[in-house]
């Protein structure tokens, strides 16, 4: 009875596993964005300024190998620790017309993994959108939390934007993008 | 044509009575030749399309149109980018592009980004079809497309704050000369108390009449400047506004005690009572002007640490509170009111 039954175990077993297995594999995953710094460096001949937002929102799902990630925050979040200066960019940046800074990128899920990821980003921010081809993140795992790190080399040329001016200088092109994310897995 | 016309003129007076001369004869026919040949060239150049059309449909994966989708067309030889937008059938068309190799980006709220490359010959109109595979939207995120919308309004707003703001600042640095000048001249506008030494303080006057209306016209554009809605002040600003509560009164009190003091030495007496203060109202005057230019100018480096010294003195330090403040506003601008907020989206003491 024994010997007669473990064939059909064994293929039933065998079916199991090729059933499961690439499921397991390609099982939909989903990221949740738990918390985040978001960095703008502004440099002027008489300043150096910050400015730091934490109220990003964001969402990434893996289907089938592929993620799709999505992050999202209002242009207004960012301060600079003046009110003042914060309302001036708002303004040069048309915050009022553009509310959202939208970040979209797509990957292979094999590249989760810690160590250094090479990604294409597209942003979209004071009615512009802008790609950045091969940014470098550094990831680190912390068990189900994923941390990313990074700096996307913005410019204001990028977006179209003119650049304010203290005292008649004009502040420089560069406005690199300090990132630091908190990931969940769902 | 203008160049066709010249040759043909050229070509008419060289045949009728400057043949004798073989010589001549033989440069203005080269003269005409050259002329016929760009003659030519310029007409057949002028015929030619040299731009291309690249058209299409944005669609998805069911076949259905994509309006509103954004497409961008970059040109790879000389990175110009032209954007355009999907209309209401999904339908896109990008006219006078030059021949050559373009990529193509197209993306759309709640699909994922596609990119394509397309090469492009001279007359061609071509058509290129997209279709979008469904991807995250910020609706995903819990962002509702009232948060996304633009308001006109409000940035129109902005936009005249920080006008008027830019013309506060720059009459306020004009300011700085007649007030330096204005302060300098005041040390020998004492001068005898006599009736005919009076150039001095005329020329004091003077100036502290061209420094009176330009600061008065400068404050004018910084109290009349829109203001926006739940803003908190916060940073040097708060130091630059708490000094005009000393330079403001200053500006006022100056003058009228520098008009006792003139009257009084101009009728040959000694300045006495409260316009005896006029020389010592007006340094603070200035004294505090010139730190509200210094506080909004400087912030980082030494140059800087006599304000950054007076804002700690103030109390009124950027501290990691006003952070968690402002990042929470923003959160409740995503999400809603907290809990803990008041109904109006006001946060509880």
């Amino acid at each position: 009875m024994k010997t007669s039954n473990s064939p059909a175990i064994r293929y039933l077993l065998l079916s199991l596993l090729l059933i499961t297995v690439p499921r397991l594999i390609w099982a939909d995953t989903q990221w949740a964005l738990q918390s985040s710094t978001l960095t703008y460096h502004v440099s002027h001949p008489l300043h150096q300024v910050d400015g730091v937002s934490h109220a990003a929102k964001g969402k990434g799902v893996c289907q089938s190998g592929q993620c799709d990630f999505l992050i999202a925050a209002p242009v207004k979040s960012f301060d600079s620790g003046d009110s003042n200066r914060d309302l001036h960019m708002l303004q040069v940046v048309r915050g009022a017309d553009f509310p959202m800074i939208v970040v979209r990128t797509q990957f292979p899920e094999s590249q989760i993994a810690p160590g250094t990821v090479h990604v294409d980003l597209e942003v979209q921010f004071a009615g512009q959108t802008a790609h950045y081809k091969q940014i470098a993140f550094q990831l680190v795992m912390q068990g189900s939390d994923l941390k990313l790190s990074g700096m996307i080399p913005a410019t204001l040329t990028d977006f179209k934007i003119q650049p304010p001016s203290l005292l008649a200088m004009p502040v420089k092109n560069d406005i690199p993008v300090r990132v630091e994310m908190t990931w969940h897995r769902q | 044509m203008v160049v066709y016309r010249r040759a043909e003129l050229l070509r008419w007076r060289c045949l009728e009575g400057e043949v004798q001369v073989n010589r001549q004869n033989l440069r203005c026919l080269s003269v005409v030749g050259i002329l016929a040949v760009f003659a030519i060239l310029s007409a057949g150049l002028s015929a030619q399309t040299t731009t291309a059309t690249l058209s299409g449909k944005i669609s998805d994966s069911g076949g259905a149109a994509i309006p509103s989708a954004k497409v961008s067309v970059k040109s790879v030889a000389t990175g110009q980018t032209i954007e355009t937008q999907t209309d209401a059938t999904g339908s896109y068309s990008v006219p006078n592009l030059a021949a050559g190799d373009y990529e193509i980006s197209v993306s759309a709220d709640g699909f994922n980004t596609q990119e394509s490359k397309v090469t492009l010959t001279a007359g061609s109109s071509q058509t290129m079809n997209i279709t979008l595979s469904a991807g995250l939207s910020l609706q995903d995120l819990g962002i509702s497309q009232s948060q996304v919308q633009g308001n006109p309004k409000e940035q129109a707003r902005l936009d005249k704050r920080s006008h008027m703001l830019k013309v506060h600042q720059t009459l306020g640095l004009i300011t700085v000369a007649p007030l330096v000048a204005t302060v300098f001249t005041g040390f020998f506008a004492g001068g005898k108390p006599t009736v005919t030494s009076s150039t001095d303080r005329d020329l004091h006057a003077a100036l502290g009449s061209a420094t009176a209306g330009l600061y008065f016209a400068s404050a004018y554009y910084a109290i009349f400047a829109p203001k926006i809605k739940g803003t908190k002040v916060e940073g040097n600003i708060k130091l630059h506004k708490a000094l005009a509560l000393i330079h403001g009164p200053g500006m006022i009190l100056t003058p009228i005690l520098g008009e006792m003091a003139f009257h009084q030495r101009s009728q040959g007496e000694r300045v006495h009572g409260i316009a005896h203060y006029h020389g010592q109202v007006a340094i603070v005057t200035a004294g505090a002007y010139g730190l509200a230019i210094l506080s909004v100018s400087l912030r980082s480096g030494p140059a800087s640490r006599p304000v950054q010294h007076a804002l700690a003195i103030l109390g009124r330090h950027h501290s990691p509170e006003t952070d968690t403040l402002t990042d929470s506003r923003a959160r409740e601008e995503l999400e809603g009111p907290s809990p803990e907020s008041g109904q109006n989206g006001e946060r509880k003491p």
